[in-house]
């Protein structure tokens, strides 16, 4: 049973990747029509006009075997040989230098920014307790008047 | 007879998959990933009997087209730990802008300084989205998509392995920040890391994972727009 719902799942799951391919031919926008399907999915369930549950176990089947589905792609690099090359190596650097300084600098701006949203969540809440506090003032003076 | 190629070609890949995926959980280290392992052996299996590429795409092709709804299905983690991402939304989006464009400007700035060809630049800046945005990115702009898997491939390899050594460099001890940086610099291999760490950092990279990919699929084209 929970075979057939996968399938049909991810029959559902293809109809909004369609929905992208075609958005994508018509529009030309330069966006992967993946990312369209899932941003319609994502307004879909946001929306309720489709229950989480037409989508969970196909979701959950798809993002566990997604490694699965890009071995092939990457199969391709024997038709590479030239990443072992002089430039090659030079590329490969590149990405781990490059990676390594987005982690660290993202990595600790973040942290600083994390501090200030929640100070500033912080402030807003003393702020609403005052008010609130304020509120109980003039319901008490309105008693006693 | 192509029916036949395709079949042996699909069952090859999921069989040696789903093997090197128990043998993971039973070794859980970084080496041993079964995306590695998988495509180091499917590659000497191919060399060593001379198959072409495009004989082993034959069935290959089915199993990558599942990466079209699998992208697509990201967003239902994405629909479950929507009212988390509200709490920190601040946060978390400018850490994935952050992320996305030093990405980008750091690996095509290395590679200008480089002198390297500018397919192969193309081929390098969505390097940090998740394997299938960015193969697709890739083709959007001119590079060479498998070629851009490999470098993702590498991207999340570096920040599984030596993503801790930059936390303790920085001092990060927040989940959300930790989570942040690594899905957005080593998407999925480096998500898979924060298991480590504990459950926020996981769901904060996997989301960040996520988010940057639809940030980088719509950054990339226009950076290369304006300045290639």
């Amino acid at each position: 049973m929970k075979v057939i719902r996968i399938i049909l799942q991810v029959m559902l799951l293809y109809v909004f990747y369609y929905i992208g391919v075609f958005v994508v031919e018509m529009t030309h926008l330069p966006l992967p029509a993946s990312i369209i399907g899932l941003v319609l999915l994502f307004i879909c369930l946001y929306f309720k006009w489709i229950k989480v549950d037409y989508v969970k176990d196909g979701a959950n089947f798809l993002i566990g075997f997604m490694t699965l589905f890009f071995i092939p792609p990457i199969i391709g690099i024997i038709d590479y040989p030239e990443l072992l090359s002089v430039s090659g190596s030079l590329l490969v650097a590149s990405v781990i230098i490059s990676t390594l300084f987005v982690l660290f600098t993202t990595s600790l701006i973040c942290q600083w920014i994390e501090k200030k949203e929640l100070a500033m969540k912080e402030k807003k809440e003393l702020a609403m307790e005052k008010e609130g506090e304020r509120d109980v003032d003039r319901t008490s003076e309105c008693i006693h008047h | 007879m192509w029916i036949v190629r395709a079949s042996v070609s699909i069952i090859s890949t999921v069989c040696v998959f789903l093997l090197m995926r128990k043998l993971y959980s039973k070794y859980p280290t970084p080496l041993l990933m079964p995306i590695l392992t998988s495509t180091i052996i499917i590659i000497a299996g191919l060399l060593l009997l001379n198959i072409p590429f495009d004989v082993y795409m034959e069935g290959g092709r089915y199993l990558q087209h599942l990466l079209g709804p699998g992208v697509g299905a990201l967003a239902y983690p994405l629909y479950n730990q929507w009212q988390m991402v509200l709490k920190y939304k601040y946060t978390i989006l400018s850490g994935i802008v952050i992320a996305m464009v030093s990405g980008i400007i750091s690996v095509y700035t290395l590679l200008v300084v480089f002198k390297i060809d500018k397919e192969y630049i193309l081929t390098a800046l969505p390097k940090s989205m998740t394997t299938p945005v960015a193969m697709n990115v890739s083709e959007t702009i001119g590079g060479i998509p498998p070629l851009t898997a490999v470098l993702v491939l590498i991207a999340g390899f570096t920040g599984a392995l030596l993503g801790p050594l930059m936390y303790s460099l920085g001092r990060i001890h927040s989940p959300i920040s930790r989570g942040v940086a690594m899905g957005s610099a080593s998407h999925g291999v480096g998500t898979a890391k924060l298991v480590d760490y504990g459950e926020l950092d996981l769901s904060v990279g996997s989301l960040s994972m996520g988010l940057s990919a639809v940030v980088g699929a719509i950054l990339c084209p226009i950076f290369v727009y304006i300045f290639m």
